[in-house]
């Protein structure tokens, strides 16, 4: 007996020997890193390259570790589970702001922020949706962005195309302006028997796709998603405006839009107007790469439509936040690299970049990035428009309900007042048992 | 202590030194986390959260009250229903065609086995291009012979059928292997007794074949059983796992763990799920038992 456990020590002892002589030997090699973790798409791309720049200025490496889309949210709150994060800073969406505020997740920028960086210089509305939980910053702006449409510009400046749109409908065959001129330009390039639909809407269970599509209707018609004070929302989401919005957007994808299309989400919307079977996709100004590398310049950008005076578009984007789970060194770092980024000569750079796009008034307002691609331009009007989804720390229950309910109504398992009506319920159990509902 | 015993007390402390190791990592890795699960249930506990508090039996009210919870379990069990008794039939059929010798079995065998051999989140994907109403084969196929082909995996009665018919596809080759196991065990003379008894070929079916292909054929219906009740990879390939029609007990605890974050009724949801595929299982390993008893003279 005594032999074998004799045996057993030496080769245990072995093995932990090497093992501790071979950890020493690889941290003298490795160079100091920040390691970001992102959604998988052009913007994170481009986060390399301008952290590689960075190395070469620095000497410390920059990782950007890209995740698909559809994973992420349950990636980062998965890893956000263990005592140490293997990010030291993760490019978040705007919603995930009160859950990573209030589980401690996020380190508090808020004294550090103003001091690395001239705010004044940052477009208000993103740097309160894409930054900001009850007043503090928890998020530096990365990527900010907006909802909006690509369009075939071939299609629209065909003479053919345009003279019988101005028969029909009296009037020049343009980019709509609003919701209403977005359904006659729709249903004029619905013609099924050419394959050829009017429109790919955000319809898809995906994430956050739907919610993100429809939310912009539902504002412009006067609905809500509950009562900012009391979040009461019954009332408010199932409103006779919200009703009528749903309804209109249940229209547009059961009559404009190709067969399936409610399983649409960004990457189907992308698709349909590459392969020319839609006039024009819903999509989020930072897919734009997609379509420009396919179609070049027979492809168009406009904001997303207004009824009435009254426009809103999805914000969409991410922010820079800190982990709390990794060491302070590694978070005076992180500091560090955001502060570099957030520079103005940084975001020149980073504008350039294919997908990647700025919160920074100055450049925004620039010359040179307006006419860079009419999808500048129609990105940086948009940003007046930004309108976000509850960013609470139950903002997944919330999202999660509200697709699943506004799906049914699109895929006709409801109609449009029952599905808003059921997200009212559950929207309301979520919000009391979060202790946030005020009867 | 003599020589003897000396040595048998090391014999015995040996035997142990062995076990040990294994036993560690079978209490570690399986018997504490269902401990702690238990735990867990009774307490608010979340994901990302540090501290959580005891709520009784709050988890398992919310569990047996909320109506997704109800319609997961409705959808689960029509999947379940649906799927392995189309595959059991199809795959008994299959084997009885496949079970005499022929030039090319071995083939054929072969290239029915293939979808069992994929991954099912791959299988999910591919599915979904097949099944595309723009781009896919099936309904560029169907639009020959109808004017609207169907919309499989949006047209909310259709979808749960599809997600059936993709796990039909994948599973009716498992069922016919069992199957064949099963015919292989029945001795040739009993079949020659029955054809000097002048027996119709339905009465050696319904006496001979099936009978005895029986305590095969119900472990092949338990095995798959138990699997499609933790049916999640296809679901979160095709239709993904905010869509109530489609949505199975797993895809839900999915949701509910990491979507939502709730540890706590998430255990709870998950233990529910666990004492009811225990049962069935229980119900099964019984049934056969039973008929296995009954062929013990045989």
């Amino acid at each position: 007996m005594v032999r074998y456990v004799a045996w057993l020590v030496a080769v245990v002892g072995c093995v932990v020997l090497s093992s501790i002589a071979g950890c020493g030997k690889g941290e003298e090699r490795v160079a100091p890193t920040i390691s970001i973790w992102y959604a998988q798409w052009a913007p994170a791309d481009a986060l390399q390259e301008l952290g590689n720049q960075y190395e070469t200025e620095t000497g410390i490496r920059v990782e950007v570790v890209q995740i698909p889309w559809d994973s992420f949210q349950d990636m980062v709150f998965r890893e956000f589970a263990s005592t140490r994060t293997g990010f030291d800073i993760v490019v978040g969406d705007s919603q995930w702001l009160g859950r990573g505020a209030e589980k401690g997740l996020y380190v508090d920028l808020t004294d550090w922020l103003p001091t690395a960086v001239d705010l004044g210089v940052i477009h208000p509305v993103v740097l309160s949706a894409l930054c900001q939980y009850k007043g503090r910053y928890y998020a530096a702006p990365c990527e900010p962005d907006a909802c909006g449409f690509a369009y075939r510009k071939d299609w629209f400046e065909d003479p053919g195309e345009r003279a019988a749109f101005k028969t029909r409908y009296g009037r020049e065959l343009a980019p709509p302006d609003t919701w209403e001129e977005f359904r006659q330009v729709a249903a004029f390039f619905t013609r099924p028997d050419q394959a050829r639909y009017g429109c790919a809407l955000l319809a898809g269970r995906k994430y956050d796709s739907l919610v993100m599509g429809f939310q912009q209707l539902m504002w412009a018609w006067g609905g809500d998603w509950s009562d900012p004070q009391t979040h009461r929302a019954d009332g408010y989401v199932n409103s006779p405006a919200s009703v009528e919005a749903l309804t209109f957007y249940r229209d547009l994808v059961r009559d404009c839009a190709p067969p399936g299309a409610v399983n649409f989400s960004y990457e189907e919307c992308t698709n349909n107007l590459n392969n020319g079977r839609v006039a024009m996709a819903m999509i989020y100004f930072g897919f734009y790469p997609g379509f420009v590398n396919v179609l070049g310049d027979k492809v168009g950008f406009f904001m997303t439509p207004a009824r009435g005076d009254e426009r809103v578009a999805s914000l969409g984007g991410q922010g820079f936040s800190i982990s709390t789970k990794t060491d302070e060194q590694k978070q005076e770092m992180a500091k560090r690299f955001i502060a570099w980024f957030l520079a103005r000569a940084q975001q020149e750079k980073w504008t350039r970049y294919p997908g990647a796009f700025t919160a920074h008034a100055g450049v925004l307002a620039s010359e040179e990035f307006r006419t860079e691609g009419d999808y500048n331009a129609a990105f940086a009007d948009s940003l007046d428009y930004l309108k976000d989804f509850y960013s609470i720390p139950e903002y997944s229950e919330l999202l999660a309900a509200a697709t699943e309910h506004v799906a049914e109504a699109l895929d006709g398992a409801r109609t449009p007042k029952e599905a808003l009506d059921a997200i009212a319920e559950a929207h309301e159990d979520i919000l009391r048992e979060a202790g946030l509902l005020k009867e | 202590m003599s020589r003897e015993l000396y040595a048998q007390h090391e014999r015995g402390a040996l035997k142990y030194a062995f076990v040990a190791p294994a036993l560690i990592l079978l209490i570690a890795m399986n018997v504490f986390p269902l401990c702690y699960t238990v735990y867990l249930s009774f307490t608010d506990a979340e994901l990302v959260g540090q501290s959580h508090r005891m709520v009784g039996g709050a988890n398992y009210g919310t569990v047996f009250t909320r109506p997704e919870y109800a319609r997961a379990i409705r959808t689960t069990a029509v999947f379940v229903l649906g799927a392995v008794s189309i595959e059991t039939v199809l795959g008994f059929f299959l084997a009885l065609l496949l079970k005499k010798d022929f030039p090319v079995k071995a083939v054929v065998l072969t290239v029915l086995l293939v979808p069992m051999m994929m991954p099912p989140a791959v299988m999910g994907l591919y599915w979904s291009m097949l099944l595309d109403p723009n781009y896919g084969i099936v309904n560029q196929i169907l639009s020959a012979f109808v004017r609207s082909p169907p919309l499989w995996l949006s047209d909310p009665d259709l979808k749960l059928f599809s997600l059936i018919l993709i796990d039909v596809w994948m599973w009716t080759p498992f069922m016919m292997l069992i199957c064949l196991a099963g015919l292989g065990n029945i001795p040739e003379h009993v079949y020659e007794a029955a054809e000097i008894d002048r027996a119709s070929r339905w009465m050696v079916f319904r006496r001979i074949t099936l009978p005895m292909c029986a305590p095969l054929l119900f472990l092949g219906v338990l095995l798959r059983l138990t699997d499609a009740l933790k049916q999640f990879d296809l679901v979160m390939a095709t239709t993904g796992m905010h869509d109530g029609s489609t949505r199975t007990l797993s895809v839900l605890l999915y949701r509910v763990m990491f979507g939502s974050q709730k540890s706590g009724l998430g255990s709870a949801f998950s233990y529910v799920v666990l004492v009811v595929v225990i049962a069935l299982a229980m119900l099964f390993i019984r049934y056969i038992g039973r008929i296995r008893a009954g062929q013990g003279a045989y």
